[in-house]
């Protein structure tokens, strides 16, 4: 399984985050997206027309939405993040893969424009970030009420991975995130769990970890 | 001289090893709980390099920097220095601490010195923490809550009775911490979707 790659993508990321915790093992292809543009060029564009990243390429199979790749690799590997086999939970997972594309049509736009120099309406990106991230602190707050910590129940699913690289970096692209208890809590839960691995501005607990015993002369 | 106490966030939202940014009178303040679960608001902000300690981790009974690592310990004074293991860190190294406390499931922070106990919320359950883009007194016209003697806005929301705490933030926002009447999990969800809205009518009036 191959996924074509960027270490500072978000979307690539989820993908990254999700094969880890499901021990599904990704061969990656960096792609060299900013400065090089390289999901622009022509050879890019032969597997993805559409030259967006990430791309998965399974044997013939090649998936060009992040919403998709997420499903294939759970269906793949980790049955469990698709949620138990109900209608409602097929539902409600489906409803926060499409949200996910709110998020990263608002707050992972902002962050490019802000970190990669890319155009947007930065103002209009930060306006829809902010009410993005109200609608998922909201939701977050009603599972809580009703006595889970997860988007779609009691256990973390592709509804989460899809939606918690976004809310963990939107002050890349100026959104605070310091007003959602709910979505702090929340997040802290997705980095507790095992196998869970890092993206540039996403650490771990490092709480979790035992203190390291420095030596003198080090760092 | 006697401060006010603030309230800042709502209990449940705190676990122990958590820190969370908050904000008193205008000052950024980290807020933090312990391994044994000793509450602490301390200046928001690393002696080191300034970095916002409340990006930082909590390990035992002690707050680290995520920067370089410098933990500080109980009184605010530095404990260890990660790049310089054998050095035991000067008494100048301290970060500024606040008071803090937790009263039914609300907690408060003082800037200065305090006799007094933050007033008594009884008999309610934490219901969210909201921040909304108005001033007080938008919200409170906007919400229709009455003011009581103990200055706390009291009223219903989706039929629930609720208290809402209201703490300023900088340029005219104001985060409402809501405690709400024991009830089922539907009328809760009802409340919550309530605050929302009182949300998004005081921040349309605010701009109007």
């Amino acid at each position: 399984m191959i996924l074509y790659d960027y270490i500072l993508s978000p979307d690539c990321y989820k993908i990254r985050l999700l094969a880890a915790l499901t021990g599904q093992r990704l061969t990656l292809q960096a792609v060299d997206y900013h400065p090089g543009g390289e999901h622009r060029s022509a050879a890019f564009r032969m597997l993805n027309p559409a030259g967006t990243i990430p791309v998965l390429q399974d044997g013939a199979l090649i998936l060009t939405e992040s919403a998709a790749i997420l499903t294939y690799v759970a269906a793949m590997s980790g049955p469990d993040w698709l949620g138990e086999d109900s209608p409602q939970m097929r539902g409600q997972v489906a409803q926060w893969l499409a949200f996910a594309h709110r998020l990263s049509a608002s707050i992972g736009k902002a962050r490019s424009h802000d970190m990669l120099q890319q155009p947007a309406d930065i103002n209009a990106c930060r306006r829809a970030g902010v009410a993005c991230l109200q609608e998922l602190e909201s939701a977050l707050t009603e599972q809580r009420l009703m006595g889970f910590g997860y988007l779609a129940g009691a256990r973390p699913t592709l509804a989460d991975i899809a939606c918690f690289p976004h809310a963990m970096l939107a002050p890349d692209g100026g959104i605070s995130t310091d007003p959602y208890p709910a979505i702090r809590l929340w997040t802290r839960s997705l980095r507790a769990l095992p196998g869970f691995i890092e993206m540039p501005g996403i650490h771990r607990l490092h709480e979790l970890k035992p203190e390291p015993i420095g030596t003198a002369g080090q760092d | 001289m006697t401060a006010a106490w603030t309230p800042v966030a709502l209990a449940r939202d705190l676990p122990r090893l958590g820190v969370m940014p908050v904000c008193v009178d205008g000052i950024d303040v980290a807020l933090w709980r312990s391994a044994s679960g000793r509450l602490a608001a301390w200046a928001d902000r690393c002696p080191h390099r300034g970095m916002r300690l409340s990006h930082g981790f909590v390990r035992g009974e002690a707050l680290s920097c995520i920067y370089h690592g410098w933990s500080y310990g109980a009184s605010g004074s530095c404990l260890r220095i990660p790049a310089h293991p054998d050095l035991e860190p000067p008494e100048a190294i301290r970060v500024p601490v606040h008071r803090a406390t937790e009263n039914n499931g609300v907690i408060w922070v003082a800037l200065g010195d305090q006799d007094n106990t933050p007033p008594a919320l009884t008999g309610l359950v934490p219901l969210r923490s909201v921040t909304v883009q108005a001033r007080a007194e938008v919200i409170r016209s906007a919400s229709g809550l009455a003011i009581g003697a103990d200055g706390i806005a009291r009223g219903h929301l989706a039929s629930i009775a609720v208290a809402v705490l209201m703490q300023a933030l900088p340029e005219g926002a104001t985060v409402l911490h809501v405690l709400a009447e024991p009830a089922d999990p539907a009328a809760l969800i009802a409340a919550s979707r309530a605050v929302e809205a009182l949300r998004r009518a005081a921040e349309s009036k605010g701009a109007a």
